[in-house]
């Protein structure tokens, strides 16, 4: 009963984290008007209420912030000029994905996840897609992780062509043209791997990385450099925080029923 | 639909298709494919760094020219084709000459050596049906053409200019260039509509070209498939070029409607090795065109290439029309390998998009003249970039009068001549080609249409 609350609040934090993640406040906004309010990303455990059986639900928590302490990078800008469609999009200028250090220091874009402490368990991948929007020319989100076997819903939010061009090493790559606005795509990935890259060819700045997963627990820092790993089952955990210029780092953290342990990364370039 | 989406080959050669013997293939590797695709098939055979693309790392299962669903692997007859045809435009030849059995047996060991087969099974694209040419729909073609974003990186009119082509990179991080639709003979996996459908619903693995399978309907590809065939023009490659006499004068400018009436001559390019012997970028410029009159007194050369950017900078466009210089007798050498040390100088006329201007030298070296050397003698030059392609018209005087030991043309003799083109937008690479020999005719021009 004590644990209830925490337990929703939790639940939200997830969300949050979730929305943040991958993509500017009002391109959020911008997509979920056009796109019938398909949220940026899903994280697989923010599945509650959507009908999908949750993995084996456990009560422990990993939270934590990516720091970054290295020399903040100079933002460098994005020339979308080639394509008038993408241009037209952005009245700012758009910066590079691949390092965005937040205003408190910390480091958006970081894939966090369980990299082992799950042995011997398997989660049944959920029903519903996580959704890969391209949206002004950019994927939204940047970063995202999916568990092996679940739907990937690949949206064009644009009236211009992308392909998406998917070269796992573990499950069948593919790449495929995208050209008309509001098309999908189904496609999902059968095996574990981190990192999957996506890109378009035809916009060569566009990337996205996706972790696939045998199990849910995983998050990706958002705009306030905070992960979260809801729903863990007690155990003890090595965690690995990813990031695409940085490589990756692990810690190890014990979690019983209804706890909370806290991990902090730290990157500093 | 399997049936339907396996190439047509004759009844004959499904009959034929041997039971695998492994062995057999593996002897006839060994044999004929090592030396490029390497012992181990990691695509890192003796000849490997000379050709570009290189060639395949066959146990990675990546196939370009599927009739499959991406990511899937190939057809037997998919590979058949391949061996039979070779893939035109690169390194990979034919081997229509080896027996059928030993191609299958090749195909054989060529599936034996990834483990696609097993992880993504062929998938065959559904390629619908070919309405016929009599239903071809030219402009329902080029509606999408233009819809499903070919131009993005195939260009307006298929020049393999878009906008996204030079960044393109394959899988292997090599730097790649859409294919040039116009140059149907330079098409890897066929020029036919039934190749093109396949290639736009199937993709073309390894590269940026993404499968349409689930943008275009397979009626919407045969459409435009009949459309990407109406963009390729049929080359005239030729080994000897005849300029005809223009008794009322020369044409005047590029556009000129007299250079209709002059016979157009196509010649092939190859990309010139770096320094340490090797192919290492694309090929972007292909092909030459020229047509060539003359008033008894000087040649006028109108020539042109598809190059996919307009490079005027640091590193621009540039061309050269190679004479023998007067003092080489018999055979010179190869532009491919010219110059080195100890070859012969040769007479060049050089353009470059920097100054759009022409000079003249008999020179040792390319880069004295790019330079503006200062014994050069300049040429009454006119140029013009449109969508991909180069055109330069320039004149020259059959005999130079300042300009020691420079070629003498003379009517009614074979002149031998050759061209060398730099795309600027390429790092500069250097395409030449081999020697056509050039007559001036005594005749005017005969009234008739060459394009
Ligand atoms: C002179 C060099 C050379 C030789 C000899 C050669 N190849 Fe190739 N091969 C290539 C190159 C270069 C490519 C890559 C072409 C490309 O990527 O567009 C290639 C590609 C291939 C492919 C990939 C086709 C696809 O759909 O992607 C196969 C299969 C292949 N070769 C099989 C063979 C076999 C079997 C032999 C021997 C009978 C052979 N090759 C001999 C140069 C060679
Ligand atoms: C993202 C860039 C891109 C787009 C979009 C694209 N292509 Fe390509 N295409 C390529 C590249 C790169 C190649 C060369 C592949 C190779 O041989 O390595 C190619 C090759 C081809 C070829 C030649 C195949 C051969 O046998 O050599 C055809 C035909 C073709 N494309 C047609 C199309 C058509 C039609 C469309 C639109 C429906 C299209 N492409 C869209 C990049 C693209
Ligand atoms: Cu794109």
């Amino acid at each position: 009963m004590r644990r209830e609350p925490q337990y929703t609040w939790m639940f939200l934090a997830g969300v949050l984290v979730a929305i943040g993640c991958g993509s500017r406040p009002q391109d959020a906004a911008a997509t979920s008007q056009e796109q019938g309010g398909a949220k940026p990303v899903r994280l697989a455990q923010a599945t509650e209420g959507s009908g999908v059986a949750p993995a084996p639900a456990g009560s422990g928590t990993i939270r934590g912030t990516v720091k970054f302490s290295g020399a903040q990078p100079a933002a460098t800008h994005i020339k979308m000029d080639a394509d008038p469609q993408c241009q037209l999009q952005h009245k700012e200028p758009v910066s590079k994905q691949d390092v965005v250090v937040n205003p408190n220091g910390t480091l958006q874009h970081v894939f966090v996840y369980v990299k082992s402490g799950l042995e011997g368990q398997t989660f049944a991948p959920p029903a519903d897609a996580v959704v890969l929007n391209q949206h002004g020319c950019m994927y939204q989100p940047h970063v995202m992780g999916i568990q092996v076997g679940q739907p990937l819903e690949i949206v064009n939010g644009d009236a211009t062509l992308h392909n998406v061009n998917c070269k796992p090493a573990n499950s069948k790559p593919f790449n495929i043209a995208q050209p008309v606005q509001g098309m999908k795509s189904k496609k999902q990935f059968t095996a574990q791997e981190i990192m999957v890259k996506c890109a378009c060819n035809v916009h060569p700045w566009m990337a996205a990385y996706v972790g696939v997963l045998p199990h849910p627990y995983f998050s990706v820092s958002g705009e306030d450099g905070g992960f979260s790993l809801n729903r863990l089952p007690a155990g003890d955990y090595t965690v690995e925080a990813w990031h695409e210029r940085f490589g990756t780092q692990t810690k190890t953290a014990h979690v019983g029923d209804g706890e909370t342990a806290s991990v902090d990364f730290d990157f500093s370039g | 639909m399997a049936s339907v989406s396996g190439w047509a080959l004759s009844p004959q050669a499904e009959a034929a298709k041997p039971e695998p013997d492994l062995a057999a293939g593996r002897a006839a590797y060994g044999q004929y494919c090592a030396r490029c695709h390497g012992p181990q098939a990691a695509g890192d055979g003796y000849d490997a760094k000379r050709l570009y693309p290189r060639p395949r790392n066959l146990t990675e299962g990546v196939f370009k020219f599927r009739s499959t669903a991406t990511g899937t692997a190939p057809t037997d007859e998919d590979l058949f084709r391949t061996l039979t045809n070779g893939l035109p435009g690169s390194g990979m030849p034919d081997w229509r000459h080896l027996d059928e059995a030993v191609r299958w047996q090749l195909v054989y060991y060529v599936k034996s050596l990834s483990s696609v087969e097993q992880d993504a099974p062929a998938q065959p694209v559904d390629l619908g049906r070919d309405p016929g040419p009599r239903h071809a729909d030219l402009a329902a073609g080029k509606r999408a053409y233009e819809k499903m974003g070919c131009a993005a990186c195939h260009g307006a009119q298929g020049r393999g200019n878009g906008t996204s082509a030079p960044s393109l990179t394959d899988t292997w991080g090599r730097a790649t260039r859409p294919a040039d639709l116009t140059q149907g003979w330079n098409y890897r996996g066929g020029s036919d509509t039934k190749a093109i459908v396949t290639r736009v619903l199937a993709g073309i693995d390894g590269t940026p070209m993404p499968s349409y399978a689930e943008a275009a309907s397979p009626n919407d590809a045969w459409q435009l498939a009949y459309y990407v065939r109406s963009l390729q023009q049929d080359p005239n490659w030729s080994m000897i070029a005849h300029a005809p006499l223009a008794r009322e004068g020369l044409p005047a400018s590029l556009d000129d409607p007299r250079w209709q009436r002059v016979p157009r001559v196509d010649v092939r390019l190859r990309n010139a090795m770096n320094e340490q012997g090797e192919w290492a970028l694309p090929q972007t410029v292909s092909a030459v065109s020229f047509r060539v009159v003359h008033d008894g007194a000087a040649a006028r050369f109108l020539i042109s290439w598809q190059d996919p950017s307009d490079d005027r900078g640091d590193s621009p466009d540039g061309l050269a029309l190679a004479l023998p210089s007067a003092k080489v007798v018999g055979d010179s050498v190869t532009l491919q390998l010219w110059p080195m040390r100890f070859s012969p100088p040769l007479d060049l006329c050089v353009w470059s998009a920097k100054s759009l201007k022409t000079n003249e030298g008999v020179v040792r070296r390319y880069d004295t003249l790019l330079q503006g050397a200062s014994q050069a003698v300049p040429l009454d030059t006119q140029a013009a970039y449109e969508d991909g392609q180069w055109r330069v018209m320039m004149t020259r005087p059959l005999a130079p009068a300042n300009l020691p030991n420079a070629a003498q043309i003379t009517p009614g003799r074979f002149t031998p001549l050759a061209f060398a083109v730099w795309d600027g937008g390429n790092a500069g690479q250097r395409a030449t080609s081999s020697w056509v020999d050039v007559v001036m005719d005594a005749e005017p021009a005969k009234a008739h249409a060459s394009q």
